[in-house]
């Protein structure tokens, strides 16, 4: 009986494994398949019939995108923005978080939940007043004008405000009796006590802004303020499509956030479990 | 060091009351326990004076100077909270210095007083650790040292050793009365548990839903309880108590207790009312002859220096007497119990002592 319990978990087990290695080479593959694009001549991308490996290897097309491209540019611009929208939305939300969390003011919970309705709201519906906005500011080809509308992140506050909650208010209470103002209970009392998440939230959000491509698509008509998601359209010339040339200015793209991903990739896995529940 | 002074104070939350018009007064260098059942506002009152809680009506003067408005970090005051609340991410030292940087203290001054906290409750050794990598019982004392390091008017406890085991908490509770001695600090400390109230107290604030019942020395309360609530909460085991009916008799007043038995009261009491009687087991002797009251033991509990014998009586209530450490008594056995007339406690219907009043 034991045996066949033994054998019958053991056939589960093998099961699942199976399927989660399928369901993960569907999903790589479109990955894989582009990095092997990227590699082969364009005459052969064109091929009607599927190769999975170049019979030419070459690497032109990365020498392209790096040498008649203005990838360094966009490469800048995205660790500029990207950074701006991490350090700030980060820097707000934990303000934010801290204040629904602990304190006490007038309309605190309405504010909590404005905050959780604004997840029924979808950044697309809010596009066009950003865009008027921002132009009206004279914002549009900067990276401020990249930068502000891509602050308004419920999820960083919402998860701030689940971690403080936690915090057992014996701290909070002893810090006060210490003497300590709110600012310095936040930044000694509570954000150290939350490094984890404050780093996770912050590959995240970097990663959420490295990736984003709709707003600062809009937000820019200069290739020279693009972004490295926006700049990479830009990658063709007069005479069509070069399929292999997009797919190595996409591949070096995506580069930096594989990069980061591979770096930290148990901050990132626990952030996205974090706001999983969250997310809108 | 100062005195405190709460004066018609009042706390409510919501609808419900938890203070009402309080008054109470802790001297300079005094430790004062708050002593009561969960609930009975105890550790509110101890919040109230740290200013964790709001003070919705009255006064609360710290050294004479009135302190209910002011915010808890400037009234002086320093609290060791139940679960000691040590910053996880900060060493033993930073812990300590955290509320010295957060007035702006000189470097050298801050450096002097964690030394000299850490001289007092012998952590040298254990500056550089983290809270994690520490004992409960040092844990405690870090706690303690870091209300030391702020010289304050007056140090709040709040039922700080309920986290640590049997053997700590009494040399702990040692500790503290020693510390007490040498800082001479006034203290107030809460516990729900009466051998630490009686053993560290000068004076102890009995609160019982949210009201005193009396406050006084240790023995005081023990001897003299003012209300059948007291003499129920202090003593292990607690005061024995027996509904009686007070007659006069051509033989004086006489205690009708519902099991027929009759005790000669030499007490003066004015009315004829029910009343219950109250006498701790250390004042119930077994007799050999017939004596007030008689019953059967259920229950013999050997202590080495003493048993205690919980016996019934014949109308089925219950009494526990005291005897020797070498007693030889056993279950079953029929007894006849002396009750020792001079420590008699009479409670009237409100539970209020009439002996004491």
């Amino acid at each position: 009986m034991y045996f066949f319990n033994a054998q019958k978990v053991n056939l589960i087990a093998g099961a699942i494994t199976i399927l989660t290695v399928l369901i993960a080479i569907i999903w790589a593959f479109p990955i894989y398949w582009g990095i092997v694009s990227s590699l082969k001549p364009e005459d052969e991308v064109v091929r009607p019939y599927i190769e999975l490996w170049p019979d030419t290897l070459t690497f032109q097309h990365y020498w392209f995108a790096l040498t008649e491209t203005q990838i360094g540019r966009w490469y800048w611009n995205s660790i500029v923005t990207s950074l701006g929208v991490t350090v700030l939305t980060v820097a707000t939300s934990m303000f934010a978080g801290y204040a629904i969390s602990q304190l006490n003011f007038p309309f605190r919970r309405a504010l909590y939940w404005l905050i959780l309705a604004s997840f029924m709201v979808p950044t697309q519906v809010l596009i066009i007043n950003h865009f008027v906005l921002v132009a009206d500011m004279g914002l549009i080809n900067t990276w401020a004008g990249i930068i502000l509308p891509q602050l308004i992140s419920p999820v960083v506050i919402i998860v701030y405000k689940q971690f403080f909650d936690q915090v057992p208010k014996d701290f909070r209470e002893a810090a006060v009796m210490d003497n300590a103002s709110e600012l310095r209970i936040l930044f000694k009392v509570y954000i150290p006590m939350n490094w984890g998440v404050t780093t996770a939230l912050s590959i995240v959000t970097f990663i959420w802004a490295w990736n984003s491509f709709l707003w600062p698509f809009l937000a820019v008509t200069k290739t020279e303020m693009m972004t490295i998601t926006v700049g990479i359209t830009q990658v063709n010339d007069a005479f069509g499509v070069y399929y292999a040339r997009q797919l190595s200015a996409a591949v070096l793209a995506g580069f930096p956030v594989a990069l980061a991903y591979l770096l930290f990739q148990r901050r990132v896995t626990e952030a996205i479990t974090l706001s999983a529940g969250i997310k809108g | 060091m100062s005195e405190i002074s709460l004066v018609e104070v009042s706390k409510s939350f919501g609808a419900v009351k938890v203070i009402d018009n309080l008054s109470l007064s802790i001297e300079e260098g005094e430790l004062m326990v708050f002593l009561g059942p969960s609930g009975s506002g105890k550790s509110t009152l101890l919040r109230m004076i740290a200013g964790l809680e709001t003070i919705d009506d009255g006064k609360l003067l710290i050294g004479g100077e009135p302190s209910h408005d002011l915010a808890p970090g400037q009234r002086n005051v320093a609290m060791v909270f139940q679960n000691y609340a040590l910053y996880p991410h900060m060493s033993v030292r930073e812990n300590m210095e955290f509320g010295l940087k957060n007035i702006g203290l000189p470097k050298l001054e801050i450096e002097k007083r964690v030394m000299n906290a850490a001289r007092i409750l012998e952590m040298d050794g254990l500056l550089d650790r983290r809270p994690s990598q520490l004992s409960g019982g040092q844990r405690q004392r870090v706690a303690i040292g870091r209300a030391i390091v702020k010289q304050p008017a007056a140090f709040l406890f709040d039922e700080p050793l309920s986290n640590l085991d049997a053997a700590l908490r009494v040399r702990t509770r040692v500790e503290l009365s020693e510390l007490h001695q040498k800082v001479k600090s006034t203290m107030i400390y809460v516990t729900h548990d009466q051998t630490e109230a009686m053993t560290l107290g000068d004076r102890i604030v009995i609160l019982n839903d949210c009201k005193i019942e009396q406050i006084g020395t240790p023995m005081e309360v023990y001897n003299t309880p003012r209300t059948k609530f007291v003499a129920g909460f202090i003593g292990s085991p607690a005061m024995n108590f027996f509904k009686f009916e007070l007659r006069q008799t051509k033989n004086g007043r006489e205690a009708h207790l519902i099991d027929g038995t009759t005790i000669p009261i030499n007490l003066e009491i004015d009315g004829d009312d029910i009343y219950e009687l109250g006498i701790r087991p250390e004042s119930v002797s077994v007799s050999q002859a017939p004596a007030d009251c008689s019953g059967v033991v259920k229950v013999v509990e050997r202590l080495g220096d003493r048993t205690l014998l919980y016996s019934e009586l014949n109308d089925g209530s219950q009494i526990v007497a005291q005897d020797s450490g070498i007693s030889d008594i056993r279950v079953g056995q029929n007894l006849n119990f002396r009750l020792d007339q001079e420590r008699i406690h009479i409670f009237d219907k409100n539970g209020n002592n009439v002996l004491n009043k």
